[in-house]
């Protein structure tokens, strides 16, 4: 495989997996009121980087599916569109957060058991 | 703001009206406070090139209307499968169909064969038509379930009932092949003696042929000699099939001898008349025209039907080449 095309296949593996991690994240962080450029910023900081034009448009996707609610409201003097979880997406979020741990362990677990074959190989072939 | 605003207006064109409003106040909201955290950490206002950078790196307007709007698709990947299925099913059906067609306007018609090759070009506009048709057949559908509420269910299926087992082909021995070349030789030598030997084809009634008031078309001279060529090129391809190195190739060089096979009656009909009177009688020359007719629209028939065998076996081992994919035979 060339490198340009394993570049291709990880780009799009990787934007594989953070799709639905992306969501879990939006969720997990409208559990406090942001509207959406505090939201990307405390994503940022949180160490999640999100691109605006991809943030925003899943804000409207997840409201339109009941997961979040929206309310204009004036902030200094400007009118911003603010979100926070709504009670469905409280409970979908809780869901989400079983079965997001639940994959986490079982990756933790196939490493973790491909890590100590690795130490007991190399520590018979030594 | 102008660039901003303008930036909005481009995205905005691409949006729905119902939600165009509110999607880009929104959207101004959020560019602005991005602005203003940036001149925030810079201390002064933004320069239009750094605010246009900001814009730029937003996204293309057209794109990022399209982020905005309900993801649509022509055939869905819960129905592509099926849609592929259709199509692969019903292709060797519609060829067949098209070459039946052709088949019974040359005979009927009296269309000459050399019409084959533009009826073989003209397909694709056939196959491509074909397509459309089941594409769109499929896209409106997609577009009920969407817009209708109409469900798409798969048919109801057990295991039980998928099919047996295929049997995998068993492929012709060496030794069916060495037959085979054998037999060839043969042949090819028994054609060469028959001109010499008329008995060899005839037999007894080999001695009576010159009181016979028709006889071959002097054409038959130029064409034995083609005939033989294409005899001869036949046997030494399936003489090539027993070399072990082509051995993997055979069921291609199978198909090249299938192929060859039809040019000897293409080039039987070249001939016309096959038979000539050598009596002048009005009804040896009207059963002779009865007897060439019937043997052109023979021979026609036989081109017909060996081409469409042609077609069908090289689908077949392209298909087999490709690997059969798992489809939905069990369900229909």
């Amino acid at each position: 495989m060339s490198p340009t095309a394993q570049t291709q296949l990880f780009d799009s593996l990787r934007l594989e997996l953070r799709r639905g991690c992306l969501v879990v994240a939006v969720l997990a962080q409208l559990r406090q009121e942001h509207y959406g450029y505090t939201l990307r910023k405390s994503l940022v900081e949180a160490g999640l980087e999100i691109e605006e034009s991809t943030l925003y448009p899943l804000l409207r996707r997840l409201e339109t599916q009941g997961l979040l609610t929206s309310q204009w409201r004036e902030e200094d003097k400007r009118n911003k569109r603010f979100y926070r979880l709504s009670p469905v997406g409280e409970v979908v979020l809780g869901q989400l957060l079983d079965e997001w741990r639940g994959i986490n362990r079982a990756v933790e677990r196939i490493l973790g058991a491909e890590t100590s074959h690795e130490r007991t190989t190399d520590g018979e072939e030594s | 703001m102008e660039l901003l605003e303008r930036y909005l207006q481009a995205v905005g064109e691409h949006l729905p009206a119902s939600s165009r409003q509110d999607t880009i106040a929104e959207l101004r909201a959020n560019l602005l406070a991005q602005i203003e955290g940036r001149e925030e950490e810079l201390g002064r206002p933004l320069t239009e090139d750094e605010a246009a950078k900001i814009l730029e790196a937003h996204g293309m307007p057209i794109l990022v209307a399209a982020r905005y709007r309900p993801q649509h698709s022509l055939i869905s990947p819960a129905m592509f499968p099926v849609y592929w299925y259709t199509l692969k099913k019903s292709f060797p059906l519609v060829l067949l169909a098209y070459a039946a067609v052709v088949g019974a306007q040359i005979v009927l018609q009296h269309e000459p064969l050399s019409e084959i090759p533009g009826a073989v070009g003209h397909f694709w506009t056939v196959a491509i038509i074909y397509w459309a048709v089941v594409t769109l057949g499929f896209a409106v559908f997609e577009y009920l379930q969407q817009t209708q509420g109409t469900k798409f269910a798969l048919p109801h299926w057990s295991v039980r009932n998928l099919p047996k087992l295929e049997r995998t082909q068993k492929a012709p021995s060496l030794g069916h092949d060495i037959a085979d070349v054998i037999v060839s030789i043969g042949g090819v030598l028994w054609l060469l003696a028959v001109p010499n030997h008329p008995y060899l084809i005839l037999g007894p009634g080999a001695k009576f042929t010159h009181q016979m008031p028709f006889s071959l078309a002097p054409e038959w001279h130029v064409l034995y000699w083609q005939i033989m060529a294409l005899f001869v090129a036949m046997t030494a391809l399936k003489g090539l099939m027993l070399s072990p190195g082509l051995r993997p190739h055979r069921d291609w060089l199978q198909l090249c001898v299938q192929a060859l096979g039809i040019g000897i009656p293409v080039i039987a009909l070249q001939m016309k008349p096959f038979f000539v009177p050598t009596a002048n009688s009005t009804e040896t020359v009207q059963s002779l025209v009865a007897i060439n007719t019937g043997i052109a629209l023979g021979l026609k028939i036989a081109v017909a039907i060996a081409l469409a065998k042609l077609v069908w076996d090289l689908w077949q081992l392209v298909r087999s080449r490709a690997g059969k994919q798992p489809g939905f035979a069990a369900m229909w």
